[in-house]
Parts: structure tokens; C-alpha cells; sequence
């Protein structure tokens, strides 16, 4: 029911066609990648396969307090925090790239959804902010076809050799698997507070919105582990939002010997999270952890995290 | 008695009512969210989630106060926060303490859950299924008229008094034959309302969040402030036709989406969710009919809709038609839309007559 079997139909159509050569396409010497959503969700990917194509990708710096200056001044005004971050980071790019890489994101997990804000992506992009500049974009949904299909798709797009297609995608899954592993980070030592940071793949990444939140509980000598969502086959759940269900699952299994406190965070007018937080926050309740969720604007800086992260570490004290 | 609250659509709450009856219970219902049920819904619910949810979740409080023991709440299959509502509204009642029962639909073997728990005798249930799908047609049709007629009128209210007045008839009529008699006298109740004949009002369509579109509370009485201004309207969201469109989904795998993605092609290559492809489709298509504006109602928010902004304004310059994008949240208040409308309204009338000049 969740198919819309127009596209699938699409999908069919194309990957026939896929190893046809297309003679208007033209091969790209850089690629623009935007630092956000879908450069988080597939860390190093992106980068892998392209240079092993041998298009040289160009990533838009970490986001700061002049992204968000842009963004504000030329994103939509009512998109959530990392959707007006995302259009300041393709600003940065247009002018200096042959093509920029907005793809698709319609699932990232077999049968679950991603946000419905992914889905017009590219062509918001086409639209407005890199108009001028060729986008080069593909469909990922994996409840029609898995990611390597779609980055096979993706080869014969760039007119590429498809043996030369399948190495890459090799390269660049190996190197997707050791990056996610490296952002599990150690257990705590003892004597240190630990802490779970949940939230979007895209939102604990990001320089802008995490960075405050974890530069304070490193000053503080607190342990943080970012919830990982290496997971591609996860149990079902009520909630189809993949990251969202991510968290569920890992707020579910968690107990109050493995973490001294949950922090959740989360960006302004993001839907997703406007709707689960209060799940998310009763979960934790009932196994009796402490719980904070830090809402990040565009007007937020480190003296507001740092106040907040303060005195929860306080209140931790208080109750030991 | 018992009674069952459910959701309001605006006008068809009225048919939807009618629906009830065939569980051999009645409903209880109104055609616009009351300002006391959204404040209700706005001290409960979680405070970034979007109005509509609000308003639902008000009108069961509202619903339970009163001593209404069921509720019944539609489920999406779709891909925004409107799927997570039943699940959300029914947590935060429960955790209120109220006792309010919430049914949705989707089956549970051959028969529905709400059907099951009910179980009403078939002839109790089929006959004011028909009826339901006679009075959304007849609504469609009031609407319709209405949309034609409140432009020309030449004293301003009648249109509105007579829809109204016929609103009520409907709501009021039981069997078939009488619902079918006032079909027979919407036409030629119209058509008494004097008019001017010479007129060419200005043409705008209207697309957007559904429940926006359709309850009056919500949007400020967007379709009466239009129609006054001389402003003959389109409002894209008729239940007549979606439901039609379901049952050909169902019975004959025939999207009207596969036709609105064709049209949005150039713009937009994904269905979004909600009725953002819609929004874009329908956009294009009033713009190639020469339509005179359009207006795109949203709460603020919205995930689908508020995507989908930047690809409006391109359609807007592009096939130079002006697009007003309206976000509406608990602090919206009604003269603040009436003066925007106008100025809207204004500059339409300015735009037509230099192209008459031209």
C-alpha cells in the first residue's frame, strides 16, 4: 500500500534502459555535496564513489553561525532548521562545481519511510537556490530497490564503465561500514558521567547544531554516544520514520545501569520529532533515566546549550 | 442514545453524520472547530505539532466534557504526521484521564473493528451508506454553486444565507426522497438570488492542507472574504472527488495522482505526501486555464506543503501567476487574513485591467 506503483513502474522502466549509452550526458570534472541530510545519513559514501569515478567531490564547509546567517536570508522561512542549513550549504557550492548531488532520499530502510521533506528535495534545488547549475540527483528508496542499484543507476547516469560502477560501489560501502563504526564511540570509564545523544543522523553530525551540546559535556568530563543507526534490518514499530523508529528501538533496550541520562536533541519546527518526542520522553520515564531535550534554532548559541547542560549535570548530582 | 464524535470537514461533517446512523448510533459533530474546542486542543497537545492536529484533539476533549463516550478518527496511509494523529490523540486522552473510546478505520477480517463492535443489522447499515454518498454529492454541488454565485451577487449575504439555509435542510433531512428533493431546490434556489449578469469576476484557485481548505474556523471564512471581494473561487479539495478517486484506486488502479504527476512533471518529479503534489499540479494547470491568482493555505509547518514552497514561487514566475502563500498557526488572527486577502484581491484587479489596457 505504500508503493506508489507509478514509480515503481518508473524504476523498471529505467533499469532497463540502464546500460544503453545516453550521448547527451556529460561527465562532471567536481561535484558539489552539500554537508547535510543525506551526506550524514550515508557517511562517506558520497565521497568514496565519486573519487573512485574519478570526479573530484567538493564538500561545503561545517556549518557555523554564517551558515545560518545565509540560510536565513535565502532559505524559505518556514523549513525546519537543517532543510534552511541545507540550502545555505548548496549556496556555497553553485558557482564553484560543474554539477551539485542532491539525491532523493525516499527510504533509507527496506518497508520504513524517510522524512516527507527529502522528497521534493532536488527539485526545490532545480527550483530556487541552484538554478544555473546542473543537479545531479537519483532516487534512493529502498522499499523499491536497494542502494546499490541505485547507485548503479547513478554509474550509467555519469556515463560510466558499469565494472568500473561495481568496484566503486565496493570502495564506497567498505568505506560507509567503517565510518558509522567510527562514530560508536567507548564505553565510559568509571567515575565519568555517560550520556546517549539521539536525535537525526543529520542533526548529531552537524557542526552547527551538535556542536555546542557536545563541546559543553566535554568540557564538563561527561562520556556522550551518538545513537547509531547501522542497523538495516530493525524490528517494526508503530513508526514507519526510519530514524525515528531508530530511537524507539535504542530508547526501548537501554537501562539506567548503561546511561546516566538520555539528552535529545532536536532542531526547530522539525515535524518528525514534534510528533515522537513525547513517546521518546515517556520510554525513558519509565525506566527512570533522566531526560532532557535541547531545541536548537537558528538563534541558539553555546551560552544557552552550555546554561541547560549545566544545570541537568547539576540536577544528576543532586539526585546521586 | 449513544453518541460517536468525529472529525469535522467542514459542510460534510453533515453527510459524514449520516455515515454514523448506520451503526445504529448518532454523531456528534459540527461543521467548523470551535475557537473554545482549538483552545482545549492547544493547552493539550505537544507544542510544535500542526494546527489541524490541535483541533482534533480539542474537539474530542470538547466531545468527552460532553459525555460522549466514542470517537472515531481517520487513519493516513501517508507519508506525514497526519499517520502518527490517532495514535497521539488516543495517548494524550488517556494520559488526561478521559474515557473517550477512539475507532479508526482499517479491517480486522471481514469486518472493521467499529463495524464489528457495533454490529449493526445490514439493512441498518447499507441504507444511510447510500444516503451519506447521495448528501456528499448534493454538498459538493452547494459548494460548488456557492463558489459561482457569492462573486455576482448583487446583495451581499445571499448566498451564504441560502447555502446555509439549505446546509441545515440537508443536515435535518432523513430519508432519500427528501435529500433528493433538496437537490431539486438547491438549482432553483441559486438561481432566484438576483445577480449581475455583465460581471466577470476574477478567477483564483485555492489548493493546499485539506483541513485548511475545508473547515471554516480554521482558514477565517477564507471562501466567504474571497467571494465578497468579487473573487469567483476553485477550492481543489471537493470529498465528492476524492472519494471517487479512492474507489478508483481500489476497483480499477487508476491514480488521479499519475495523471497530476504528468502535469507537475517539469517541476516537481515525487509524489510528497499529502496534497503537495496537488498543490504544485493544480497550480500549473489554473495558471495554463488563466486563472487570475492562486491561494496556498498551509499550517505553519507543514511538512509537505511547506516543502514544496520553493517550487511554487518558480511556477509563479514562470507562468506569471500570482501565488499567496498563507501559514496559519494558534495566533492567526481572522482581520489579519481579511486585510492580506484584500490587498490580494486589489492587486489582481489592478493586474486584469493592464492587461485589458495592453
Amino acid at each position: 500500500m505504500l508503493i506508489d506503483t507509478g514509480q515503481k513502474f518508473l524504476k523498471k522502466l529505467s533499469a532497463e534502459h540502464m546500460w544503453k549509452k545516453s550521448a547527451d550526458s556529460r561527465v562532471p570534472l567536481t561535484i558539489g555535496l552539500p554537508r547535510m541530510f543525506f551526506y550524514h545519513i550515508y557517511p562517506d559514501l558520497w565521497e568514496t564513489f565519486f573519487s573512485e569515478l574519478g570526479i573530484k567531490p567538493i564538500v561545503s564547509g561545517p556549518s557555523t553561525a554564517k551558515t545560518v546567517e545565509k540560510a536565513s536570508q535565502i532559505s524559505e522561512t518556514e523549513h525546519c532548521l537543517p532543510n534552511k542549513l541545507f540550502d545555505a550549504h548548496l549556496a556555497e557550492l553553485v558557482g564553484k562545481v560543474d554539477m551539485v548531488f542532491v539525491p532523493r532520499v525516499l527510504s533509507t530502510i527496506k518497508n520504513h519511510l524517510s522524512c516527507p521533506k527529502f522528497g521534493p528535495l532536488p527539485d526545490a534545488a532545480r527550483a530556487d537556490i541552484a538554478r544555473g547549475t546542473e543537479v545531479l540527483s537519483i532516487d534512493i528508496d529502498e522499499t523499491v530497490c536497494p542502494l546499490s542499484d541505485s547507485l548503479m543507476l547513478l554509474g550509467k547516469k555519469l556515463n560510466m564503465r558499469r565494472d568500473r560502477t561495481v568496484s566503486a560501489i565496493e570502495r564506497a560501502f567498505s568505506a560507509m561500514e567503517a565510518a558509522k563504526k567510527n562514530t560508536a564511540r567507548p564505553a565510559g570509564k568509571k567515575g565519568r558521567p555517560h550520556f546517549l545523544l539521539t536525535g537525526h543522523p543529520y542533526t548529531i553530525h552537524d557542526n552547527f547544531i551538535a556542536g555546542p551540546v557536545l563541546n559543553k559535556l566535554a568540557s564538563m568530563g561527561a562520556d556522550v554516544e551518538l545513537i547509531s543507526f547501522a542497523d538495516n534490518t530493525p524490528s517494526k514499530s508503530y513508526i514507519l520514520w526510519s530514524t525515528a523508529n531508530a530511537i524507539y528501538h535504542k530508547l526501548n533496550t537501554i537501562s539506567a545501569d548503561e546511561y546516566d541520562g538520555v539528552i535529545q536533541l532536536t532542531v526547530f519546527n522539525c515535524g518528525c520529532d514534534s510528533m515522537m518526542i513525547e513517546t521518546y520522553r515517556q520510554l525513558v520515564r519509565e525506566k527512570n533515566i533522566p531526560y532532557m531535550y535541547i531545541m536548537i534554532d537558528e538563534h541558539s548559541a553555546q551560552a544557552g546549550v552550555d546554561t541547560r547542560v549545566e544545570a541537568f549535570i547539576d540536577s544528576l548530582r543532586w539526585r546521586q | 442514545m449513544t453518541y460517536m464524535a468525529i472529525p469535522n470537514i467542514g459542510n460534510y461533517t453533515i453527510a459524514l453524520a449520516t455515515a454514523v446512523e448506520s451503526l445504529g448510533i448518532k454523531a456528534w459533530a459540527s461543521t467548523a472547530t470551535t475557537p473554545e474546542a482549538l483552545k482545549l486542543g492547544i493547552s493539550a497537545a505537544p507544542e510544535s505539532v500542526c494546527l489541524p492536529m490541535k483541533a482534533h484533539l480539542g474537539h474530542f476533549i470538547e466531545a468527552d466534557r460532553a459525555g460522549v463516550e466514542y470517537a472515531f478518527m481517520v487513519n493516513s496511509v501517508g507519508t506525514c504526521r497526519l499517520r502518527y494523529y490517532r495514535h497521539m490523540i488516543g495517548r494524550i486522552l488517556k494520559d488526561m484521564g478521559l474515557k473517550i473510546k477512539i475507532f479508526g478505520l482499517g479491517f480486522d477480517g471481514f469486518k472493521p473493528p467499529i463495524v464489528r463492535y457495533f454490529d449493526p443489522g445490514p439493512l441498518t447499515f447499507l441504507k444511510p451508506i447510500f444516503h451519506t454518498a447521495l448528501k456528499i454529492k448534493v454538498i459538493d454541488e452547494l459548494e460548488v454553486a456557492a463558489w459561482r454565485t457569492r462573486p455576482v451577487e448583487l446583495t451581499q449575504g445571499d448566498t451564504t444565507r441560502v447555502m446555509n439555509r439549505l446546509l441545515v435542510e440537508l443536515s435535518e433531512s432523513g430519508t432519500m426522497a427528501s435529500t433528493r428533493a433538496i437537490r431539486k431546490k438547491a438549482a432553483r434556489c441559486f438561481d432566484e438570488i438576483p445577480i449581475d449578469r455583465d460581471k466577470q469576476p476574477l478567477r483564483v484557485g485555492l489548493v493546499g492542507e485539506i483541513s485548511f481548505l475545508r473547515d471554516k474556523c480554521l482558514n477565517k471564512n477564507i471562501e466567504y472574504i474571497l467571494g465578497s471581494q468579487g473573487i469567483e473561487l476553485r477550492n481543489f479539495f471537493l470529498l465528492g472527488e476524492e472519494l471517487n478517486n479512492i474507489s478508483r484506486i481500489v476497483l480499477l488502479n487508476q491514480n488521479r495522482r499519475k495523471y497530476l504527476s504528468r502535469i507537475a512533471d517539469r517541476y516537481l518529479q515525487c509524489t510528497v505526501g499529502g496534497h503537495a503534489l496537488d498543490s504544485v499540479a493544480h497550480s500549473i494547470r489554473c495558471a495554463d486555464e488563466g486563472y487570475d491568482g492562486m491561494v496556498h493555505l498551509c499550517p505553519s509547518g507543514c511538512m509537505p506543503e511547506v516543502s514544496v514552497r520553493p517550487i511554487l514561487k518558480r511556477v509563479s514566475k514562470d507562468k506569471n501567476i500570482p501565488i499567496l502563500e498563507m501559514s496559519y498557526d494558534e495566533h492567526t488572527c481572522g482581520v489579519g487574513i481579511a486585510t492580506r486577502l484584500e490587498a490580494f484581491a486589489d492587486v489582481l484587479r489592478e493586474r486584469r485591467k493592464k492587461q485589458v489596457n495592453k
